[in-house]
């Protein structure tokens, strides 16, 4: 990959890392840090990244950076902070929107990164199970599941009143 | 294709939510879920934990290209102020006329022929004008007025009747001029010839005729230019500067100066004129039929 490839991959991919970051995290300031992190090790081994492949290098090391950023210190506290943040809090607009964002919260990281991969990129099971580094068949039943939770979420008499 | 049953048509819904069936499973799962109107309800349910795609910006995109950021450049008018200098214009480079080998040849005859006949004619003038001196036929057709002084004769008698004029003696003036002068310049010199040689003529009729001659009437002989005449008078021993006159009117020396010397030919300067002017006209001539085509 050259520099103009790397140029490239920051416009093309760049929103859709961060996007992906900020919806798992729902912190602006971790996800541009990570998204950050992420396109520096694509220019650091740009020499050995294709740049067909460039996107998905971008979501591999994304999500491994996402997943350590989750495991380190204390994650409940750091989920609590944003979620009373108002300033770094991922505004919602609409309610149903909001109501499944709230489900997604209830995810772990690998569900709600696998349900963030399938519908805003469109990975297939295979593609997802790269990045992850699952299995497509693990992949299959935890965003089956992830799907199953978010549907009972949804559905709950909660959510409905 | 694995048959859709209660069993296990909920791992087709969720592969029919995450897209990941054929066509096949497609048709097959909606034809299933139109023969189970709860399992279309599950569907629906499905269908509401699949995230709606946002557009999300990177805030800082920015910091993330390495030195070279995608600018776009707009399209700039810059005028050159001084592009009127830069203009060139080229020369017209002259017309090269091909000369063919039989044209060539043409004109190398006809030099060659302009040459000699032009030197026969200046033979041929010379040699009237030698023999003009004493054969009058010939000077009538010479081009050439000539005057000489003969020497004295004792004949005294008139030879042409029409020059109206007694003989005056032993020196004989002859005037010829060409009845077809189609020379200006010949013409001129030779009126300037008759005005020469009359006077001395009539001159020495005025003062010797009176002495020396008794027959001459005193009349001034009228040259014309059809007029051949010839004159005698009488011989005058002393009269050296009248045969010096005469003798610088040679037309031999005239001609001379207007003949060129070219290798072992001899030329005649208004004839080779003449064929270059012919010749000029001619590719004049070529080259404007060329421009006009």
């Amino acid at each position: 990959m050259t520099e103009k490839d790397y140029n490239e991959s920051v416009l093309l991919y760049a929103d859709n890392v961060y996007r992906f970051i900020v919806k798992n995290l729902r912190h602006t300031e971790d996800a541009e840090d990570i998204v950050q992190s992420a396109f520096e090790k694509l220019w650091i081994h740009k020499d050995n990244v294709e740049p067909l492949k460039a996107k998905s290098y971008l979501f591999t090391v994304a999500y491994h950076l996402l997943i350590d950023h989750t495991r380190k210190a204390n994650r409940i506290t750091l989920q609590e902070s944003f979620e009373n943040d108002s300033q770094t809090a991922y505004q919602e607009n609409k309610a149903l929107k909001k109501v499944l964002h709230d489900a997604l919260a209830t995810l772990n990281e690998t569900q709600r990164s696998l349900v963030l991969l399938k519908d805003y990129e469109g990975y297939s099971y295979e593609e997802i199970g790269e990045i992850t580094k699952l299995t497509t068949d693990q992949v299959r039943v935890y965003l089956h599941r992830a799907r199953l939770k978010l549907r009972n979420y949804l559905i709950s008499p909660q959510q409905v009143l | 294709m694995q048959n859709i049953s209660l069993h296990n048509y909920q791992d087709f819904l969720l592969r029919y939510i995450d897209e990941e069936l054929d066509l096949r499973e497609i048709e097959a799962l909606l034809a299933f879920v139109a023969l189970h109107p709860a399992i279309a309800e599950e569907l629906e349910s499905l269908q509401l934990t699949k995230l709606d795609i946002e557009v999300i910006s990177c805030p800082n995109k920015a910091v993330l290209y390495k030195n070279i950021f995608p600018v776009i450049l707009e399209p700039e008018t810059i005028v050159y102020p001084y592009k009127q200098k830069l203009f060139k214009k080229e020369k017209e480079k002259a017309p090269v006329v091909l000369l063919k080998w039989w044209a060539v040849g043409a004109a190398a005859v006809f030099l060659f022929m302009m040459v000699r006949y032009g030197m026969l004619d200046q033979k041929a003038g010379s040699t009237v004008s030698k023999n003009s001196i004493s054969k009058n036929k010939d000077a009538k057709e010479s081009p050439i007025a000539v005057v000489k002084n003969n020497a004295p004769t004792n004949n005294s008698t008139i030879n042409n009747p029409d020059a109206n004029t007694g003989s005056m003696g032993a020196t004989k003036v002859v005037a010829v001029i060409k009845n077809n002068t189609s020379n200006a310049m010949e013409y001129a010199a030779a009126q300037k010839i008759q005005h020469q040689t009359i006077p001395t003529a009539s001159t020495v009729t005025a003062h010797e005729t009176v002495q020396n001659i008794p027959s001459y009437n005193g009349d001034i002989i009228d040259v014309k230019p059809t007029i051949i005449a010839e004159i005698t008078v009488p011989s005058m021993p002393e009269n050296d500067e009248t045969t010096e006159t005469i003798e610088t009117i040679d037309t031999e020396a005239a001609s001379s100066n207007r003949s060129v010397m070219v290798g072992a030919f001899e030329i005649d300067k208004d004839k080779f004129r003449g064929f270059f002017r012919k010749a000029n006209a001619l590719f004049k001539n070529k080259e404007n039929n060329r421009n006009e085509k």
